[in-house]
């Protein structure tokens, strides 16, 4: 089965700036995939070199079997993509948009772009520059899905709408899964990307720190508050690989994942603890220790087939 | 069946829709025969990922709570009431087992958590529904 898209070890250098640093990852299809960082981290631009918007400085990329920067056309029209801020053309009605669009796909865009308009409840003889923000996002959106794309792209989508129009964003995504297409989501939305990704990829400062299934994830992590008995903060060996430790007054809190099981109860009742609390944390606390845990844990794990 | 998922819950969604689905079979809301709704809907319902429902329905499948009826959809088993109950009583256990650990951990004698459960009990017992 081709890859929805792929990165093979790509590099990209702004002058003196490392934007993205050895990213090596894919994706089968039919996947919902997250990808996570703060701003500046590197998601936009591995999305604008995956559409080659943008050429790696080294590295190989490529989208539904296409090289990006040599097919770069093919794939922007294969694919569709909602950048963080649509550039629109303000003086076109909601209507004209998808009638001008529609001139670059096959037939069958228009009919299907005013089933979306419909369906989002844009006025469709209203003008660009006169939508709320809300409105131009939907707009933003039936653009990019009325050629019905293999692989929709969303940047930051829904940062600065409101709920209900979040919803909506979501409930696309959630529809365009279950058809079996991929979806690419960047996003700071975390609770989120809780409820839709298969799978999520985390960006800290162009490196690719963490790329797993979600469930998986959550399965492996847990977090650990251990009360220590006497002053001396010394922690005996932690049965699994620490994310994250934080020590305050005489109680350690740290995101472990792979607890071994067989030495937890060892550790327990080790001599310098006085008790040892395990909670599943959300995501979003997971990715918190990701971003202020000591750099590159560990390599990225391989990915299991879905 | 409502079935309600908190994302930011520690325990995968999957697993939230699969204890909710043996919850409601155990507590009788859900009975031998009856559909459980598609992948796409409760999908849509919950804005959930459907590979996440999916998911959650191949493991009950797994577990014999589900199975397939001819092409409409997936239907509780006869055997489900059973096995569901005992997971319940399964899923009791462990958090009993944890408000123990955490009991005897904050320095509770054996003999005083065994009076305050007894205490508890029989705050809750007459008022249970005698059915």
């Amino acid at each position: 089965m081709t890859a929805a898209f792929s990165l093979q070890n790509v590099t990209k250098r702004y002058r003196d700036q490392l934007a993205l640093d050895d990213v090596t990852c894919s994706c089968e299809p039919g996947v919902v995939f997250a990808l996570l960082g703060e701003n500046g981290a590197g998601k936009t631009t591995a999305i604008k070199i995956l559409l080659g918007l943008v050429d790696p400085t080294a590295g190989e990329s490529s989208v539904l079997g296409l090289d990006s920067r040599r097919d770069s056309l093919e794939i922007r029209h294969r694919v569709g993509y909602v950048p963080d801020q649509p550039a629109l053309y303000e003086w076109m009605t909601v209507d004209e948009l998808g009638w001008f669009v529609g001139g670059f796909y096959p037939p069958g865009y228009q009919r299907h772009y005013n089933e979306l308009v419909e369906h989002f409840e844009l006025p469709p003889g209203r003008r660009i520059k006169e939508l709320s923000r809300g409105m131009r996002a939907k707009v933003s959106l039936s653009v990019a899905m009325a050629h019905r794309p293999q692989l929709l792209i969303l940047d930051e989508p829904t940062s600065g709408l409101d709920p209900m129009v979040r919803r909506e964003f979501l409930e696309s995504m959630v529809d365009i899964a279950a058809q079996g297409r991929t979806v690419i989501l960047a996003s700071h939305q975390i609770a989120e990307v809780e409820r839709v990704a298969d799978i999520v990829a985390i960006l800290r400062h162009g490196k690719l720190v963490l790329l797993e299934r979600l469930d998986a994830l959550k399965d492996h992590v847990c977090e650990m508050t251990v009360t220590l008995r006497n002053g001396v903060p010394d922690l005996p060996n932690v049965p699994g690989t620490v994310l994250h430790r934080e020590l305050k007054g005489r109680q350690w809190r740290l995101l472990v994942r792979n607890i071994d099981e067989s030495q937890f109860d060892g550790f327990r009742v080790a001599e310098n603890i006085r008790s040892v609390e395990v909670r599943r944390p959300s995501l979003e606390e997971i990715f918190v220790g990701y971003m202020k845990g000591e750099p590159a844990p560990e390599a990225p794990h391989e990915l299991p087939t879905l | 069946m409502f079935v309600h998922v908190d994302p930011s819950n520690g325990i995968a969604i999957y697993d939230q829709i699969v204890r909710q689905v043996k919850f409601a079979v155990a507590s009788d809301a859900l009975k031998p025969g009856n559909l459980v709704p598609s992948v796409r809907e409760l999908a849509r319902d919950l804005t959930v990922n459907p590979n996440t429902v999916a998911r959650a329905y191949r493991e009950l499948q797994a577990d014999n709570v589900l199975q397939p009826l001819r092409g409409t959809g997936l239907e509780i088993t006869a055997s489900a009431p059973k096995k569901c109950l005992a997971d319940r009583a399964a899923l009791i256990r462990s958090r009993l087992r944890s408000v123990l650990a955490e009991a005897r951990q904050s320095g509770l004698a054996a003999d005083e958590i065994r009076n305050l459960t007894e205490e508890e009990l029989a705050r809750i017992e007459p008022q249970r529904d005698p059915s």
